[in-house]
């Protein structure tokens, strides 16, 4: 028992804390921008891995600045897609986001074996690189809480620090720009905004745009620092799981960001369990987030009803 | 020289309806101009094309004596026309600047300048009499205020011309009133407004002039001044109409429904019904008379089901029916007509024939082992599109595409195709021409002299007057005054229980409460 007490109140668990939760986060903010704009993006799992693949395979032949930023276009590209087959065809944005879903699945698998010449498994033979970790161990020369600055700030990834900063963009964004608000008004009442001569097509289009660059982004981390290289499902539902931290989070980028840190930490304590319960079987501890994802929803519905309920709502 | 002129404008809407047909109206600057004609004769239809939403197939619209056309409404509005449409369009849950100012915010930097957005909506409402809070959500406002905030969008994109879709027709007497002293300023400083509305004292009263249309034409423009309402009423429906009903001798002693210390709290905690106690019988109308908001919608909500209670006891027939889910106390006996037609009344979405049967689904005439009747269904709708003249292209149209007023009609037929026991009724001709207001009076009564017990609220006091055989008035979810509706009782006595100037003994009561 005392061994779990260590794990968890260590810096090493925290570390492995945001290293979880980065992708997650990033994921749900690309979640929540499209869901506040009416434009619910189902393919955020497809758009991750894709992103995944994308900036696995960019980082064999350019510097990791450039995969990451190929993992965050391909994200946008597919959302601008979405947007066109949704808006412009007039097809349903569910089943287009379903349709990515799909595509992504096997379109990875197949791009996959034609990079590594054949490997329908892992990218385990490409030569991939990894996003820096940011070091601070500077902040050990402060005397005193120094070194424990060190250990719980040094070691992030590039990514996870501007997820952070993207919590507060997404939310000034949202709550104090003009175009923040059109996009929030296009998600509750589209009518509105459309009498006042926004264009609402456009406004969900970009929201997509965003949302799937931000997937992109989530899926650069996961494949370019929670691990290093492609397998095939890495990411593991984590677009879905993302999809409910935006309503768990009840739809506000902080609410977002505690939502992620929540998934995130019972998804790190899937890495370390294992290590410590060697008896559990290791299928049954990676099932942890999972059940905690159907549970937290669970939980924020009835909330949700017993709120409604108490003011005399049906 | 016309300020706006629109020519010989046609609009047919995909699925062949012929909305306009030829329409010519002549706007000049600072004027009131009234737009007035049955429903579905295309009057919103003919805004929509003036404000850009919808594109006219011919015809041309002449601004400041140039040819001019709008591709949306954007181009519109830059062009100086603004316009409330018949169904508000606010965001729900945005502050009231927010709404006012979406589109064209005041910005520093990337920054929405929520002080300066604050302050010009402030300045705004001062300048044009238009009285409303800045802060709140436009959700927490009564309807009056959400008309200002939209009529408050308009002017703050700079519209010289404003043009009102039956405003009147979600205000409540005295609001009306507001917004004509809002208008009459409006007009003194320069702007020009079009304004359509069903009621006919209100078109005299405010406007200048007035255009008639009748099935997508203009028949006629005339000044105020040179016609009365009756000589309005024969140009418009192309017959006399007078809106009376009688109401035959019924035998009344037949309780049908007791509602026992009803008691209602809304979402924001606060007791719109306080303990009310009412009886309805067998062949007579009973009015629920007061200011909007002060528990009559509630108290019919309640009774139909759609809001749980806090306390109290509802009968029907002798049997409580205090917990039993819509289908059941429908079930036995009780039709409502809802006061939103388009949230609770309709599924906008569904076919004209779908809705017809909506309420019906358990009947053998029309699902048979779990299986829709398709012919019956559309027998169905043929027949009471026919019966209530219900203007629609058949019964497959969506529900949707119908006007606001054959939207009311679809509702009424729905509800008295079968005679109810109990029947509730919230504004029954709220945005309903003349002729079609005395049809749905007349259906009203109709229900009651064959022994339908029949539960009324409405906005329109002359309404209430004209149909019920007891008033009850309400103030703050309270009964204050109650009435046997004889010719001597006005509306300025009402008015003053209403308005919470006075409260009735139980003794003076008494005689009124059956
Ligand atoms: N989007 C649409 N598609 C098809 N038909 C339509 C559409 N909008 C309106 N119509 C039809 O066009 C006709 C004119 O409708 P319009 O709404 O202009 O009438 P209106 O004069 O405003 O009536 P009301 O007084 O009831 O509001 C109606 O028959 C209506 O059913
Ligand atoms: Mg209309």
């Amino acid at each position: 028992m005392m061994d779990i007490f260590l794990t968890v109140f260590s810096a090493t668990f925290f570390v492995t804390i945001i290293r979880t939760t980065t992708p997650l986060l990033l994921a749900t903010l690309g979640g929540l921008v499209a869901d506040l704009s009416g434009a619910l993006n189902v393919a955020l799992e497809g758009m991750m891995l894709i992103g995944c693949l994308t900036a696995v395979i960019v980082s064999v032949y350019a510097p990791w600045y450039v995969a990451v930023l190929a993992g965050l276009g391909v994200g946008g590209l597919l959302g601008a897609m979405m947007a066109f087959f949704a808006y412009r065809l007039k097809a349903d944005i569910i089943l287009v986001g379903f349709a990515v879903n799909i595509l992504a699945a096997g379109g990875t698998v197949f791009a996959l074996a034609l990079a590594t010449g054949g490997d329908k498994g892992t990218s385990i033979n490409l030569q991939s690189q990894a996003i820096p970790a940011v070091d601070l161990s500077f902040l050990s020369a402060i005397p005193g809480i120094g070194p424990i600055l060190t250990a719980f700030l040094s070691g992030h990834s590039v990514l996870s620090w501007l997820a952070a900063f993207l919590v507060f963009a997404v939310w000034y964004f949202l709550f104090r720009t003009p175009w923040g608000l059109w996009l929030r008004g296009v998600g509750e009442y589209p009518g509105a905004p459309e009498a006042a001569g926004i264009p609402v097509a456009k406004v969900r289009t970009w929201s997509l745009v965003v949302s799937g660059a931000l997937a992109g982004l989530g899926g650069a981390q996961l494949a370019m620092f929670n691990y290093v290289g492609f397998t095939r499902d890495m990411t593991a539902g984590r677009g879905f799981i993302a999809l409910g931290a935006v309503l768990l989070g009840a739809r506000h980028p902080v609410g977002a960001l505690l939502a992620a840190l929540l998934f995130g930490t019972f998804e790190a304590f899937a890495v370390v369990l294992p290590g410590l319960f060697n008896w559990m079987p290791a299928e049954l501890i990676r099932m942890i987030p999972f059940v905690v994802t159907i549970a937290a929803l669970v939980l924020f519905s009835i909330r949700a009803q017993r709120a409604l309920a108490m003011r005399g709502v049906k | 020289m016309a300020l706006l002129e629109a020519i010989g404008i046609g609009k047919t809407y995909p699925g062949g309806v012929v909305a306009n047909d030829g329409v010519n109206l002549v706007i000049e600057p600072g004027e009131v101009h009234a737009v007035v004609g049955e429903n579905g004769a295309g009057k919103s239809t003919l805004m929509k094309i003036l404000f850009g939403i919808e594109q006219p197939n011919a015809g041309r619209l002449v601004l400041d004596g140039k040819d001019v056309s709008f591709a949306g409404p954007r181009a519109a509005i830059d062009a100086g026309i603004g316009m409330v449409f018949q169904h508000f369009s606010l965001v729900p849950s945005f502050a009231v600047y927010e709404n006012v100012v979406m589109g064209s915010e005041p910005r520093q930097g990337i920054r929405f300048d929520r002080k300066r957005a604050i302050a010009e909506v402030q300045a705004l409402s001062d300048k044009f009499r238009l009285k409303v809070d800045p802060l709140p959500p436009v959700s927490s406002l009564p309807v009056g205020q959400q008309q200002r905030v939209e009529i408050l969008k308009a002017l703050y994109r700079n519209a010289r011309i404003l043009i009102l879709d039956e405003p009147t027709a979600v205000l409540a007497p005295q609001e009306v009133q507001e917004l004509f002293v809002a208008i009459r300023s409006l007009v003194a400083q320069g702007k020009t407004v079009i304004f359509i509305a069903h009621k006919l004292p209100e078109v005299l009263e405010i406007s200048d002039r007035i255009t008639v249309m009748r099935q997508g034409k203009t028949v006629g423009q005339v000044k105020s001044s040179e016609v009365t309402e009756k000589s309005l009423a024969a140009l418009m429906v192309g017959r006399e109409v007078t809106l009376r009903v009688d109401r035959k001798p019924t035998d009344q002693s037949k309780r049908v429904a007791e509602v026992r210390g009803l008691r209602v709290v809304n979402a924001r905690g606060t007791e719109v019904v306080a303990g009310l106690d009412l009886n309805v019988h067998a062949g007579e109308i009973v009015g629920l008379v007061g200011v909007e908001g002060n528990g009559q919608a509630e108290t019919l909500e309640a009774i139909a089901g759609l809001k749980p209670i806090a306390a109290g006891d509802i009968t029907l027939s002798g049997e409580a029916i205090n917990g039993l889910p819509v289908l059941d106390r429908r079930g036995r006996g009780l039709a409502s007509i809802p006061e939103d037609r388009i949230s609770e009344g309709l599924a906008t979405g569904a076919t004209v024939a779908e809705n017809l049967v909506s309420t019906k689904l358990t009947d053998r005439r029309f699902v048979r082992s779990g299986l829709l009747d398709l012919k019956a269904i559309r027998d169905n709708a043929t027949k009471l599109i026919a019966e209530h003249s219900i203007r629609v292209g058949g019964p497959g149209y969506t529900v949707g595409t119908l006007s606001g007023g054959n939207m009311q009609k679809v509702v009424v037929a729905r509800e008295l195709s079968e005679q109810p026991k109990l029947l509730l009724v919230n504004q029954p001709t709220r945005g309903v021409d003349l002729g079609a207001t005395q049809f749905i009076w007349r259906t009203i009564t109709d229900a009651r002299d064959k022994g339908a017990a029949v539960l009324l609220s409405s906005a329109d006091l002359s309404e209430l007057l004209a149909l019920s055989d007891r008033l009850l008035v309400l103030y703050r979810g309270r009964l204050v005054a109650a009435f046997l509706n004889t010719p001597d009782l006005t509306p300025e006595t009402l008015g003053t229980y209403m308005l919470g100037l006075s409260t009735q003994t139980a003794e003076d009561m008494k005689p009124a409460l059956r």
